[in-house]
């Protein structure tokens, strides 16, 4: 079920309805088990299955790592449960991929080996769900989470249908709190809510949708040369876009979990205002990346380690941070790109940080400009669907194709301009601040005149709309 | 060693665990700030303005001539595919088989109701595809023929259209079947809900942005000028069915370039193109031959229709895929019945508004002297 459906409507106002107009906190909690897995059967219902078996698994497995005695048993059980669910996911989201990888490998050995294709349906969120509940695991085994005896409370800590299918990735230490003492029903929460999700539906549909995509598609699909500010005009449409699609269902999410008094994190903090790609990443998919910090980066060694290794850690995380958002090379080179920025950013800061020039306000304004432009050309790996695409758009945007097709209309190329100069803009007046600061410090008219603005123009797109970018991984 | 008692204690168990009281979460404090601004008289402001605002769009697209109806999507079409008997008359193609057949007409005198899934601008052989593997298919199809639609090449528009709504019918989720059911209703009742008209993307499509000289733009398509019921009969408005009508006018113009052939692209070079897209429609000529076999051999028929067009997109039509072109192709390779409009006096008699189809009144009187043509041509 999307946020942006007709479907979701009904759906949320009725679990709502019914969700406080219920006393005992505890149906009301076996009403949201029950209307997560009927928002996640709405995609595949043989899939809702699945979400319960890796579930119930890892619920099981955390009581057995608690329970165990000796470090080496504690570990085993860990081991059992990273398994379970890196193979499941490895199976659904991997499995293709790497067959074809193999067979590539055995080729250039001389073995030909013409592997099955398999067919395999990926299961929507499948990437978000497995981290939720591998999270539970992890914390326990580490200490900083003791097991719930609740089956039903950690099946809603990993279902949790605003955060189930594209995040923010909850962590079970973060929301099983939560359920220990019935949220009361508070107006001024409610509302503001209900904003969020007028706010995360407004930048998905009105400004991913309609006033970016298209042009991001015409750019990547185009199937010949293009002109220099045909590209960069594309890609910077497709900076846009991914960031309004996922961070506007980030704030749905929110949105959604604060109408039933539940409180998430928050998943993007204006990264296109960041300076420096270590400050990118404090901005961009904070879940996913505190998430890669705490399990595979400071288990590495992290900072504690000798520079050289410290490097290649940030590659290694990175690496793997680009193959979770899709099995294809195109992703990992993404995610290279990233760790590479990261390791060059670090020798940067050890001979210029304490330069005077470095924190003065040129300076700033030439990194942030620098992280942009770095950060649109990482996004052509991650957007092209390979690399002959990506060669060519990158040569496009350099100059390479000097008698290009120009293809972008004078509408489109006018969407884009705006849209990402007061996306920057935005980003870049609330670098130091967050949204309910700006909502409180704002005369109520604006907000009000911002939130009708935003509900007319959703209304307007009448749902003429597509699936969250982040749905695919 | 477990006995089958504990076995059954464990069962019994498991409904306690699964509904115990968590006692041994430690919580931590993470709550959301909350802005604390005036929220109730903010909301009622905000959904008053909301109403008003959207009450006085549907008052003014009223005004300029908008009425209700349903959205041509991919699941309209899917709800309709669903239609499909094995025994089926079924219609596929473009929009000319879509405007130009009267269901209930078909229905007197070829006593089923048939099952409309030609669509605007849609290429047909997705759709034959879908019929033709469709092992249980073994009804009729009649399939209309726009030369340049018929032939159009994987990744050209008319073909991503009716791939994507074929698809659609294979891979539909129940969330997305109950979006359709529930957008429905309101499509029949609000004139705004027209999502390739009246949607914000389209609005400022209209807005006059000039074009860089040399930029290589889509051509414009045609502005709102039929209803789609749920059957997803198409009928023309009165307004553009109405001689010289300025909406008519305006469609005319739209369609020359739009039934124009484009040039070919500038990186590839202009034989290797030429060679490509003949290698592509000799393809399709092949691939339909063989789909008709193959509702042939399950005791399936097909006939294929040339519906009315007129005016300076007839004399266009005529010159840059004439009839002995891809046409007489078809007939020939697949040697199913051909019903060409221009080949029987009281066929060729109609005017196309603004013509590619008929008025709504027309598609009547036109569906009712086909009638006699397809029963003949499917020994019926």
């Amino acid at each position: 079920m999307l946020f942006n459906s007709l479907t979701f409507v009904v759906f949320f106002a009725v679990v709502v309805t019914a969700y406080w107009s219920v006393r005992s906190w505890n149906v009301r909690k076996n009403l949201l088990v029950v209307a997560s897995y009927i928002f996640y059967g709405a995609w595949n219902p043989p899939f809702a299955a699945l979400l319960f078996s890796t579930t119930a698994m890892d619920f099981w497995l955390g009581s057995r790592i608690a329970r165990a005695k000796g470090r080496h048993s504690r570990r085993m059980w860990l081991v059992a449960s990273v398994c379970m669910n890196l193979s499941m996911l490895g199976f659904f989201k991997y499995g293709n991929f790497l067959l074809q990888n193999f067979q590539w490998l055995l080729a250039h050995i001389g073995i030909i080996y013409q592997p099955p294709h398999l067919d395999i349906l990926l299961p929507v969120g499948i990437s978000f769900y497995t981290f939720h509940s591998l999270s539970y695991t992890l914390d326990i085994y580490r200490g900083v989470l003791r097991p719930t005896k609740s089956l039903r409370d950690f099946i809603l800590a990993v279902s949790f249908f605003p955060q189930l299918v594209a995040g923010p990735i909850v962590r079970a230490g973060d929301f099983l709190p939560q359920l220990v003492t019935p949220p009361g029903l508070r107006m001024g929460q409610f509302l503001w809510g209900l904003l969020l999700m007028t706010l995360g539906l407004f930048e998905k549909i009105v400004l991913a949708d309609t006033m970016l995509s298209g042009s991001a598609d015409r750019v990547f699909s185009y199937a010949g040369p293009l002109v220099a500010p045909d590209s960069w005009l594309g890609v910077m449409a497709f900076a846009g876009q991914i960031f309004f699609d996922f961070a506007g269902y980030s704030i749905c999410a929110i949105g959604a979990a604060l109408c039933l008094g539940f409180h998430l994190k928050d998943n993007f903090r204006f990264p296109y205002a960041a300076i420096g790609f270590s400050d990118f990443w404090r901005r961009w998919h904070i879940s996913l990346s505190t998430f890669l910090r705490d399990y595979l980066y400071i288990p590495l060694g992290g900072n504690q380690v000798r520079p050289v290794r410290a490097a290649i850690n940030l590659v290694i995380v990175m690496f793997l941070g680009g193959l979770w958002h899709g099995a294809a090379w195109t992703f990992v080179v993404w995610g290279l790109l990233h760790g590479s920025y990261l390791v060059i950013e670090r020798v940067i800061r050890v001979f210029f940080e304490d330069a005077p020039w470095a924190k003065n306000f040129a300076t700033k304004f030439l990194a942030g400009l620098a992280t942009y432009t770095a950060v649109c050309i990482a996004w052509v790996f991650f957007r092209a669907s390979d690399f002959t695409i990506a060669t060519r758009m990158l040569r496009s945007m350099f100059g390479g194709h000097a008698h290009g097709d120009a293809i972008l209309s004078g509408r489109e190329m006018l969407q884009i301009g705006i849209v990402t100069a007061c996306m920057i803009l935005v980003h870049c007046s609330l670098r130091e601040s967050n949204i309910e600061t700006a909502v409180t410090r704002l005369p109520p008219w604006v907000v009000t005149a911002a939130w009708a603005l935003m509900a007319c123009a959703i209304i307007l797109t009448q749902g003429n709309s597509n699936a969250f970018i982040y749905f695919q991984f | 060693m477990p006995s089958s008692t504990s076995n059954f204690k464990r069962k019994l168990r498991l409904p306690r665990l699964f509904f115990a009281k968590p006692s041994e979460i430690v919580p931590r404090d993470y709550e959301r700030p909350i802005p604390q601004v005036p929220w109730r008289g903010m909301t009622v402001v905000v959904v008053l303005v909301v109403i008003a605002a959207a009450s006085a769009w549907e008052f003014y697209c009223r005004s300029i001539g908008y009425g209700p109806t349903l959205n041509d999507n991919e699941d309209l079409w899917t709800s309709t595919r669903r239609c499909v008997k094995p025994e089926s008359i079924v219609i596929v193609g473009d929009s000319r088989g879509w405007y130009d057949v009267d269901l209930d007409e078909l229905q007197k005198g070829l006593g089923k109701r048939p099952v409309q899934l030609a669509m605007g601008g849609g290429c047909a052989y997705p759709v034959l595809a879908d019929l033709a593997n469709d092992e249980s298919f073994h009804g009729t199809i009649i399939c209309s023929v726009v030369p340049r639609l018929f032939v159009a090449p994987p990744g050209t528009p008319p073909m991503e259209r009716a791939e994507k709504a074929v698809h659609r019918y294979r891979t539909q989720t129940p969330a997305q079947r109950a979006s359709q059911y529930l957008a429905m209703p309101l499509e029949e009742h609000v004139a705004f809900l027209k999502q390739e008209e009246l949607a914000l993307d389209d609005l400022l499509k209209r807005l006059p942005i000039p074009n860089r000289p040399y930029a290589q733009v889509p051509p414009r398509l045609p502005p709102y000028f039929g209803t789609i019921d749920r059957e997803r009969r198409a009928r023309m408005i009165e307004e553009c069915a109405r001689p010289g009508s300025e909406l008519a006018r305006t469609i005319q113009q739209i369609w020359i370039p739009l039934f124009t052939p484009p040039p070919p692209p500038t990186y590839i070079p202009k034989e290797e193109f030429g060679k490509k897209m003949g290698q592509a429609i000799e393809q399709r000529f092949h691939d339909v031959a063989e789909l008709v076999q193959k509702v042939r051999a399950r005791g399936g028929k097909i006939i294929f229709v040339r519906f009315p067009h007129s005016g300076g997109l007839k004399d266009l039509e005529d010159r840059t895929t004439p009839r002995a072109g891809i046409w007489a192709r078809v007939i020939k390779d697949t040697a199913a019945p051909g019903i060409y409009y221009e080949d029987f006096p009281e066929l060729s008699g109609f005017n196309c508004p603004e013509w590619s189809h008929l008025s709504a009144g027309d598609s009547v009187e036109f569906s009712k002297r086909l009638v006699p043509h397809l029963r003949r041509a499917l020994q019926m």
